[in-house]
């Protein structure tokens, strides 16, 4: 045990920002399950973040609350937003999801209350690991059963062929909607966490890079189960650290490990188990892949 | 107001060269490629290579731009995104593929130049101010708008009215019938990149010529509007894209101008407002003639 | 599923162990007389602030090694701890903890950016390390912190509170000043800091901010901005922002105030690769700096020698500032006694007053802030040069 707390006194933010992003990645996940490519998680997540510090620090709301209040006040912005974009697929829904996320880093920029370029400092660092991590669980495990539940079921089939799906009677629009709504929340309670582990925010920390980065989490770790994300947000949050010895180089290393891990597993890293057992499969005769 | 035109369109087609190219990887093979900046800012090192060591003039240095940079784009496929085409993989892994690619491009360049703002040599560009009634115009702007409409023309002579055309435009409708239809689809995916990279690559020399700063990390603020510029315009046209960057430039300026002072800091919220409207009121842009519907 | 989470959780535990890394050894004492001293630098040699970061790593290891020549701190050689926070936050927090808990080092500089330091300063000041910043310029380094108690933060880099009035003030006293417009990249920490320095300082010179026009790092044209600036007829412009925006403005304002025009610059007007791409332009800039490499004094002219013989080039003023903040951290430890008593060096630092630095006379004020001489400089043959 020593030896995990000498570890943790290090780096117990990288293993906080691993969680962290791991929650990220299942909320972007969430909206790519039922056939939603989303870029507007950052601003949700910026939502949580700007929520929860600024009703803790002006009106002394406690922690739990201002979470929540900031989870719902992104769920809230999110369920008209969702209705506006609902016809918009693919590529053109994430690009209206980056302008409004764009809009929200404008007037955040804006806005003397909350700080404009400067953004929120001293914020209270309250975020105990625990916090992050049992949050982590919670979410896993809820869209784990959700996944394999009648809605699970009806989101695959939505982001399958919609067209189908609405013929089968599945009501495609509330859906869509739910997934939508859901995925802002456990963004913006993300960001809650995020924001008070250490100190300090601003608009910047929000942007069109923090959006693309969540959705890579979540395709690395590849989209077919909820293990997919977490993995994803683990492996790309420790890479820094990991590759630290490389010093002036650890980018390279960093962009080529990216473009290795999706050019031999363009499904993601979880497939890597099951590519591994159809080749043995393979040598041993027992399945035809092709 | 003249001058505000002028700038205007200077703008726009600055936002035109770059957005161009990347419309075109977009429609032709679904990828949303996220080098594109990088290949922005390795076109005004490259006409910096050619001023500061073969000693040609700016015009001409621009050209080499739009030559090496095309070559590049086509390495860069070949790297990035052959490999993902060969597996059959969903088109945003070949997104990811493309930012690991940037990055590790933008870091060897700052480790060979240096990530300071580097410089055109002194004297190497041309300094002409026109002065027309009261409004003073640079003259360099003037050979940044007419070399981006003579390169924009090209290109739609190119896509519209020769084979090599008519083969990207087969195979952005259906590759496998482009394939059955006799079409060489790789040396269509070769020119895709090299004119789409060679006119991004075109777009950061003349931007680095405008303001005679250029850095590796360049082309990444631009990536956005880019977006923007696509979106507005419609993913499929690339008239579109045209059209979508002159309207951004003009846009811009205009907020600029028009907007009282106390809200000119909301100008850039105007630009991303309009784009959202754009999207929800007509989801595929101004000109674009088909319904994306991919993920 | 459980067995994919227990998957997910040998992960975890594998890469935790491999950024783990070693535990730290302690260094062997049998090399020398005595244990080296460790001093952490923690600076962002890659990510968007990889300009400033190699130059703050040349000045300090320039100064180390000075030190180290001349005997060290009582015999004991000063060993740096260079560590990269790649312009990250989250990352500068790890580089922070690591240095305190994995290198023990005696004291931190760092880290280069101000957004940084509001997340990796608060784990000095709880663990109680004394920690220099080197090129902070920001408001709420030291003396009054978000965050609370800030005692054992210091900063050898001058703050823009002190260099933007005092440029101002020299601009209008030679240039009388009365109208101006004010120009900002608002979507960047340290020039909204700026920005709001400036508006205070016009206000109590008495000059009139006839319009405040605000751009972003994205903006690709300048010229509109400034000819609205132009609109205004102003006696000057005062503009805050990095250096990849700075040049952009001095170059429109070359164009179309031909006749000249006066810009009181930020920090980021401060480098020589922005009088550079400025070309013709630059001499119109007038910036507050905290030093001035011209300057005959010897301990500036043999530093600039030293570090030109050593690197091949001239330095800038973070790589001086870095070297600075050395300088002022091995002195205070000479007369601490002990290096490794925190609250002794502390206190020695505290103590620091008048040090010849090539910054000038070098002390700290009540707050931990540096004192030293402001330097108004303008720019003539493609050199900074005093302004008045």
């Amino acid at each position: 045990m020593d030896a995990l707390a000498d570890f943790l006194r290090v780096y117990q933010t990288t293993v906080g920002v691993i969680g962290i992003n791991a929650l990220l990645a299942l909320s972007v996940w969430l909206t790519l399950y039922a056939g939603q490519l989303t870029l507007g998680n950052a601003a949700f997540m910026a939502i949580g973040a700007y929520g929860s510090a600024l009703l803790g620090m002006r009106m002394g709301v406690p922690f739990p609350l201002g979470l929540t209040l900031g989870a719902l006040l992104a769920a809230a912005l999110a369920l008209p937003l969702g209705l506006a974009v609902f016809r918009l697929r693919g590529v053109y829904l994430a690009i209206a999801t980056i302008g409004f996320g764009e809009v929200l880093r404008v007037v955040l920029l804006t806005v003397p209350f909350t700080g404009k370029a400067l953004g929120l400092n001293g914020i209270p660092a309250i975020t105990e690991l625990w916090h992050i991590y049992l949050s982590l669980a919670v979410v896993a495990y809820v869209l784990w059963r959700v996944q394999g539940s009648t809605v699970g079921r009806a989101w695959a089939a939505i982001r399958e062929d919609e067209i189908a799906a609405a013929s089968q009677g599945i009501a495609i629009r509330r859906y869509k909607l739910a997934a939508f709504v859901a995925g802002a929340a456990i963004a913006a309670w993300a960001g809650g966490l995020s924001a008070h582990l250490n100190f300090s925010i601003e608009p910047g920390d929000f942007g069109f890079t923090r959006a693309v980065q969540i959705l890579v989490f979540a395709v690395v770790g590849g989209t077919p189960s909820v293990a997919g994300p977490i993995v994803g947000a683990t492996l790309l949050t420790a890479l820094p650290e990991v590759l630290r010895p490389l010093k002036e180089y650890r980018d390279i290393f960093a962009g080529l490990i990216l473009m290795g891990v999706i050019i031999y597993l363009p499904r993601g890293l979880v497939t890597l188990a099951e590519l591994r057992k159809t080749r043995r499969l393979q040598e041993i005769g027992v399945a035809d892949v092709a | 107001m003249a001058e505000q035109l002028y700038n205007a369109i200077f703008v726009g087609s600055i936002y035109a060269l770059f957005a161009v190219g990347f419309a075109l990887v977009f429609s032709v093979l679904d990828i949303l490629n996220l080098a594109h900046p990088v290949v922005f800012m390795l076109g005004a090192f490259v006409a910096l290579f050619f001023m500061s060591t073969f000693g040609l003039p700016a015009a001409l240095a621009a050209v080499a731009a739009f030559a090496v940079t095309g070559m590049f784009g086509i390495f860069l496929d070949r790297v990035a995104f052959a490999p993902l085409r060969r597996r059959g993989a969903p088109p945003l892994s070949a997104m990811i593929s493309s930012l690991g690619f940037a990055i590790v491009v933008i870091r060897l360049m700052e480790l060979r130049y240096g990530p300071d703002l580097v410089s055109y040599p002194a004297g190497s560009l041309p300094q002409t101010v026109l002065q027309i009634g009261d409004a003073r115009l640079d003259g360099l702007r003037l050979l940044i708008i007419g070399l981006a409409i003579v390169l924009m023309v090209g290109l739609t002579y190119v896509v519209r009215a020769t084979q090599l055309g008519r083969d990207i435009r087969a195979l952005a409708e259906n590759p496998r019938a482009a394939r059955l239809l006799g079409v060489d689809v790789d040396r269509a995916i070769a020119a895709t990149f090299f004119i789409s990279s060679g006119l991004g690559g075109v777009a950061g020399a003349l931007l680095g010529f405008a303001y005679n700063a250029i850095y590796p990390q360049m082309g990444t603020p631009y990536e956005l509007k880019a977006f923007t510029v696509m979106v507005v315009g419609g993913m499929g046209s690339l008239p579109g894209a045209v059209l979508g960057a002159y309207i951004l430039g003009i846009g811009e300026i205009a907020a600029l101008v028009f907007l009282p002072a106390e809200l000119a800091e909301l100008r850039d919220a105007l630009a991303f407002g309009l784009l959202f409207l754009v999207l929800v009121i007509r989801p595929r842009g101004l000109l674009g003639h088909r319904v994306a519907d991919r993920a | 599923m459980r067995t994919r989470l227990s998957a997910v959780t040998a992960v975890i535990a594998v890469l935790l162990t491999a950024c783990g890394g070693t535990p730290s050894t302690q260094p062997s004492a049998s090399t020398g007389p005595k244990a080296d001293i460790k001093v952490g630098l923690a600076i962002s040699l890659t990510g968007a602030a990889n300009i400033y970061g190699p130059s703050q790593q040349n000045g300090a290891k320039l100064a180390m090694d000075q030190i180290n020549a001349a005997g060290g701190v009582d015999g004991a050689k000063i060993a740096l701890v260079v560590e990269d926070d790649a312009s990250a936050r989250d990352q500068g927090i790890t580089v922070f903890r690591k240095l305190i808990n994995e290198d023990k080092v005696a004291a931190i500089l760092g880290p280069t950016l101000s957004g940084v330091a509001a997340g990796a300063h608060p784990v000095a000041q709880q663990a109680g390390l004394p920690v220099i910043a080197i090129s902070n310029t920001g408001v709420g380094i030291v003396g009054k912190c978000d965050y609370g108690a800030c005692d054992w933060i210091f900063r050898a880099s001058l703050g823009e509170e002190t260099a933007l009035p005092a440029a101002l003030k020299a601009a209008k006293d030679k240039l009388n000043l009365k109208k101006v417009v004010l120009m900002f990249e608002s979507d960047q920490k340290f020039a909204a800091d700026g920005a709001d320095i400036f508006k205070k300082a016009a206000a109590d010179n008495g000059i009139t901010i006839a319009r405040t026009i605000p751009y972003k790092t994205a903006d690709v044209d300048f010229s509109a901005f400034v000819t609205q600036a132009k609109g205004e007829s102003p006696d000057a412009i005062l503009a805050s922002g990095l250096a990849g925006t700075a040049s952009k403005v001095l170059v429109e304002v070359g164009k179309q105030f031909p006749q000249g025009l006066r810009v009181v610059g930020s920090n980021g007007f401060n480098s020589p690769a922005v009088i550079t791409a400025a070309g013709a332009a630059a001499p119109n800039m007038i910036v507050g700096t905290a030093w001035n490499k011209a300057s005959t004094d010897k301990t500036n002219a043999d530093f600039v020698k030293a570090f030109k013989d050593k690197y091949g080039s001239d330095p800038d003023q973070f790589a001086t500032q870095a070297y600075t903040a050395m300088v002022v951290l091995a002195d205070a430890m000479k007369r601490s006694g002990n290096a490794s008593d925190k609250a002794a060096l502390k206190k020695a630092l505290e103590g620091t007053k008048d040090l010849a630095t090539p910054l000038g006379a070098f002390s700290f004020t009540p707050e931990h802030d540096v004192k030293q001489p402001v330097f108004v400089m303008t720019v003539k043959d493609g050199q900074f040069v005093p302004f008045n």
